[in-house]
């Protein structure tokens, strides 16, 4: 009995060692691979070689994988043969992560693998080297880059586009959702097709949101979020909706300032034309005889002056 | 798009006071044609009001259609339409304001200059205030665009034409000046465009650039009204009569014909000096413009960051617009003829920008910034001289309509010129054949100034006679409408001495 069981146990454990590579057996967001159903985790390498104190690597996952982060630190001044390593999770040293490192060709080795299963394996992983250098591995779903940071403005009773569109050179998300902010909540928005006032149009990497009939009540922060199989990482739009009304302000003082002006301009010239002078206008006979006949005549005198044939 | 300066391109000014004496006898026999010459030109302190006037309204024209880009993204936002689509908006705009240029120089031989700047400023305010209601991209294309551009097209030839009509002597200074509202505006809409869009979004952007283009109407009310209220009856001399005794409805029509032929100064299409002129300034303006739209792009693909090619752009415009006014007070000196400085200034832009990207290739950015400099200080003071030389070619009785057909003709150069440099760009790959081939459109256009008759004697060509008979005194009529008014503004010392000179010859 107690042979089969062992045989068994150890059969476990070959295939469960098979299923996915090496798996780290503590820390948060690891947990053995089923070993009868599911699919087989990816796996992926991230190694960094660096000198000096800290550095940080960016890192993008789109789906639950198997990620070993290795550091390679050429060590300081003095080199210890034996140092001590660990590995930190935002901030948290992992259980049973502190092991001795030995130099090895002038430097020391930290690896480790971490299965990331769902959201809550994404965070900042460091590597740190006896309290002196550590790698930052940031992981993280891809996010929208170029992200508006002035409010849309729009007018009620009109439409708006929001739109939130994932660089090509980032992997693209499965789909779309979309957010309103609610207090510090966010409810999902989620249309029926026909529904009058939101439209949802997706495409690959890019996303619609069009908002009829705006109210004052629309506006807040929307967010786009973009699905991967990992989690869903989300983007803010703003948007303001005005009445006609806040523009018309400045609009009307302008119109005030150009009446203003054109009737001061129009009511010199009347006084100036009805002033010393007749009217100006005169037949067209008359006209054509523009001989002035005194040099440098004052202004007073110009009309008398084409007057005078 | 920046086509403004386009337009500005044109007019050679400084009509020497010196001409009319020089040959009485063939203007003694037209003594309107020589009041028009002398009579308003006193370059006093009316004058330089209407300088100011012809500041607001480039400003608030050209400023304005070159800061238009910042509604670009917007518009592309809200309408989801493609970057063409869009563009086509500013390309309608600017393509009527200058399709309709003779249409608002005729107006004003037949009206008051008046009432047309006034009427465009309104129509321009009114295009701008619709579009802010548009809901469709055609909407936009036929406010923004068409009512727009008709209305910038009523402002603009009738404005530089009444400014050049008030000096004489410091012609060019006055347009130089009055022209740098457009560099200038470009400075303060920018942020001021942008502070507009955060706030009001589009919608209410345009509203109060409606309101603000409204502004060209008190620039309008400033201008003196003529003595002319109506246009000018035929004269008796059988011209109307021909056909009367039949149909009288068919010369009625042929009479209409004859107006808008005259006013439309359509027989400049035959004057061969004045198309020479045209053909270089058309290629000037074809120019013109690709070294603001490519400079940039080119700078960066030399490996400039952006930050210091966008340097080089804006100091550039700092050059123009002083260049303006440099050039303008340098012409006016009277050292030499206006059309030879033009030259040497279409000469030296072309030089210029054929240097820079030669310069970018060498490594050198304070090369680079250096012609940079110059390009933009001779490309503004060509501006300058453009229109002021138009009375030289035309005389002063056509200038108003030759501005307008100027402008017209000149637009195919603008519009042409940068689709062809970029459709060379795409070709070679590099922006170093574009800008090359600009500044070789400006050395082909000051080779064609050298054709002009008279062009190498020192003192300038004999004043044009006007055509032989048909509407002689009607386009004295047509000339003097806009310049009507005499002696309205206030006569200064240099001023007196200027009407002294023309009285003289009147007299």
């Amino acid at each position: 009995m107690l042979h089969s069981g062992v045989k068994l146990c150890a059969r476990l454990l070959l295939l469960s060692l098979s299923w996915g590579g090496t798996h780290s057996t503590g820390g948060p967001g690891s947990t053995l691979p089923p070993v009868v159903s599911g699919p087989p985790l990816s796996s992926d390498v991230r190694s960094v070689v660096f000198k000096g104190e800290s550095q940080v690597e960016e890192v993008q996952v789109v789906r639950p994988l198997t990620l070993a982060l290795e550091c390679t630190w050429t060590g300081s001044q003095d080199r210890p043969h034996n140092i001590s390593g660990f590995w930190r999770k935002d901030g948290s040293e992992l259980a049973d992560s502190r092991r001795p490192v030995l130099l090895e060709n002038q430097q020391y080795n930290l690896r480790r693998a971490f299965s990331i299963t769902d959201e809550e394996g994404l965070g900042n992983y460091s590597c740190v080297f006896d309290n002196q250098a550590e790698v930052d591995f940031i992981l993280a779903a891809p996010r929208v880059g170029e992200v508006r940071d002035k409010p849309i403005v729009s007018y009620v009773g009109d439409s708006v586009v929001l739109q939130c569109k994932m660089e090509d050179t980032k992997p693209q998300p499965n789909s779309w959702t979309w957010y309103r902010a609610n207090g510090t909540d966010k409810e999902l928005l989620d249309p029926e097709p026909d529904s009058p006032r939101y439209q949802i149009h997706n495409q690959e990497g890019k996303t619609k949101l069009t908002v009829r009939n705006l109210t004052e009540a629309d506006s807040g922060a929307y967010y786009c979020g973009a699905v991967y199989d990992i989690s869903v990482t989300l983007s803010r739009v703003d948007l303001r909706v005005i009445t006609f009304l806040e523009p018309l302000k400045p609009f009307l003082v302008i119109v005030g300032e150009v009446l203003v002006l054109v009737s001061l301009i129009l009511l010199y010239e009347r006084t100036k034309a009805h002033g010393p002078q007749p009217d100006n206008t005169l037949s067209d006979d008359q006209a054509h005889k523009l001989t002035p006949d005194d040099a440098g005549g004052e202004v007073t005198d110009s009309s008398t002056r084409q007057r005078k044939v | 798009m920046g086509w403004p300066e386009r337009a500005t391109g044109n007019a050679m000014a400084t009509a020497r006071v010196e001409q009319p004496a020089r040959s009485p006898g063939a203007e003694r026999a037209t003594p309107g044609a020589l009041a028009q010459d002398g009579a308003l030109a006193q370059d006093g302190a009316r004058g330089w009001v209407m300088v100011g006037a012809l500041f607001v309204c480039s400003t608030l024209v050209f400023g304005l259609i070159r800061s238009l880009g910042a509604f670009f993204v917007e518009f592309v936002q809200y309408f989801q339409e493609s970057a063409q689509a869009i563009s086509w908006i500013t390309s309608i705009g600017v393509a009527t304001q200058q399709l309709c240029s003779p249409l608002g120089t005729a107006l004003c031989n037949a009206y008051d200059a008046q009432r047309v700047v006034m009427a465009g400023g309104f129509l321009a305010s009114l295009g701008l205030i619709l579009a802010s209601q548009a809901r469709s991209l055609p909407h936009l294309y036929l406010t923004m665009g068409l009512t727009s551009g008709l209305g910038w097209s009523l402002v603009f030839t009738p404005m530089v034409a009444t400014v050049m009509a008030h000096f004489t002597r410091r012609r060019t200074l006055a347009l130089g000046v009055g022209f740098t509202g457009v560099g200038v505006s470009s400075f303060v809409f920018a942020p001021l465009f942008q502070y507009m869009l955060d706030n009001f979004g589009w919608r209410g952007s345009l509203l109060i650039l409606g309101g603000l283009s409204l502004n060209i109407v008190p620039c309008g009310a400033l201008i003196r009204p003529t003595r002319k209220k109506a246009p000018p009856r035929p004269k008796a001399g059988g011209k109307a009569d021909n056909g009367g005794g039949g149909g009288g409805g068919a010369s009625a029509f042929r009479s209409l014909l004859r107006r808008v032929y005259r006013y439309l100064e359509l027989s400049l299409l035959a004057h061969g000096p004045f198309l020479t002129y045209t053909l270089a300034i058309t290629f000037f303006n074809a120019g013109y413009f690709v070294p603001y739209v490519h400079l940039v792009a080119h700078g960066r693909q030399a490996g400039y960051s952006e930050y210091r090619a966008a340097f080089v752009m804006s100091a550039t415009g700092a050059a123009d617009i002083v260049g303006r006014v440099a050039a303008g007070w340098l012409t006016d000196l009277g050292r030499a003829r206006l059309v030879h400085m033009l030259t040497g200034w279409t000469g030296l832009t072309g030089v210029f920008i054929v240097l820079m990207p030669l310069a970018s290739v060498a490594g050198s950015y304070g090369l680079l910034l250096g012609f940079g400099l110059g390009y933009g200080f001779c490309a503004g003071a060509l501006t300058s001289l453009v229109f002021a030389g138009v009375p030289e070619i035309v005389g002063m009785g056509r200038m108003v309509g030759a501005l307008g057909l100027l402008s017209m003709l000149e637009s195919v150069g603008g519009l042409l010129g940068p689709p062809l440099s970029g459709y060379l760009r795409d070709r070679t790959g590099s922006y170093i054949t574009s800008l090359v081939a600009a500044g070789c459109c400006f050395l082909l256009g000051s080779l064609i100034l050298t054709t002009l008759p008279h062009y190498f004697s020192w003192t300038g060509p004999p004043p044009p006679r006007p055509p032989d008979g048909d509407g002689q005194e009607e386009r004295q009529d047509a000339g003097a409408g806009l310049l009507g008014s005499p002696a309205s503004g206030s006569t200064n010392g240099t001023a007196s001495k200027d009407s002294d000179h023309s009285q003289t010859c009147l007299a």
